[in-house]
């Protein structure tokens, strides 16, 4: 078969190409241990409560060890809940310093949500029956607006929150 | 039968006339982009 020289350079490049992206993906996945947000451990999105990490009194912001710290959160239309304050206000600000390790652990009661930390890597999809988990550096100081980025119904612009990164 | 030949043997003018210079200007073009979009995407997820 006859192929031009010019051909010959593209189907290279773009083998090549290919060749690439899938070790990428490969290393991330089987090397890094990246997966979906939302995998394996399943909850009963009628009795969230039950499981230990989105009892109300652990909602919230926790620190588990140095500079190590879990979020719980439980979404729902139209709110997140990150547990209440000592004067029984809901909390909307979480906050960090910064380099510290963050675990956000999401579920929801109802519909598909979204929970996105605006300017950092920190995008799950929150699935009924599914915990959404992601683990992340917090390295940037600033103010993260949490946003869902999951068209769940009328109210989903009133649902948000802020993680805030100080020195 | 020498007619026939001498049909056969001409060469075919698209094929001699055809260059595939811009063609491949516009593959590698597209590949630079994807290439160059790939890894700014993940600068951009390494630097946040």
């Amino acid at each position: 078969m006859h192929l031009h020289k010019y051909e010959k350079i593209w189907l290279v490049f773009g083998m090549a190409s290919l060749v690439l992206f899938l070790l990428i993906i490969g290393f991330a996945a089987f090397w890094k241990g990246t997966h979906p947000q939302s995998h394996i451990e399943t909850i009963d999105p009628q009795n969230v409560e039950a499981h230990d990490a989105f009892k109300p009194e652990n909602l919230g912001i926790r620190e588990v060890a140095d500079g190590k710290y879990i979020v719980n959160i439980v979404a729902s239309a139209f709110n997140y809940d990150f547990g209440k304050d000592t004067e029984g206000n809901a909390i909307k600000t979480i906050r960090v310093p910064k380099g510290s390790t963050v675990l956000y652990q999401i579920t929801t009661k109802d519909v598909v949500h979204g929970f996105q930390v605006a300017g950092t890597n920190v995008n799950m999809m929150v699935e009924p029956g599914h915990i959404s988990r992601y683990e992340a550096v917090m390295k940037n100081v600033g103010e993260f607006t949490i946003v869902c980025n999951e068209y769940c119904g009328i109210g989903h612009h009133q649902m948000y929150g802020t993680v805030e990164v100080y020195e | 039968m020498g007619k026939r030949n001498t049909v056969q043997h001409q060469p075919n003018p698209h094929e001699s006339t055809h260059s595939l210079k811009g063609t491949f200007i516009a593959v590698m073009l597209l590949g630079v982009f994807i290439l160059v979009s790939w890894f700014g995407f993940y600068a951009l997820f390494l630097s946040r």
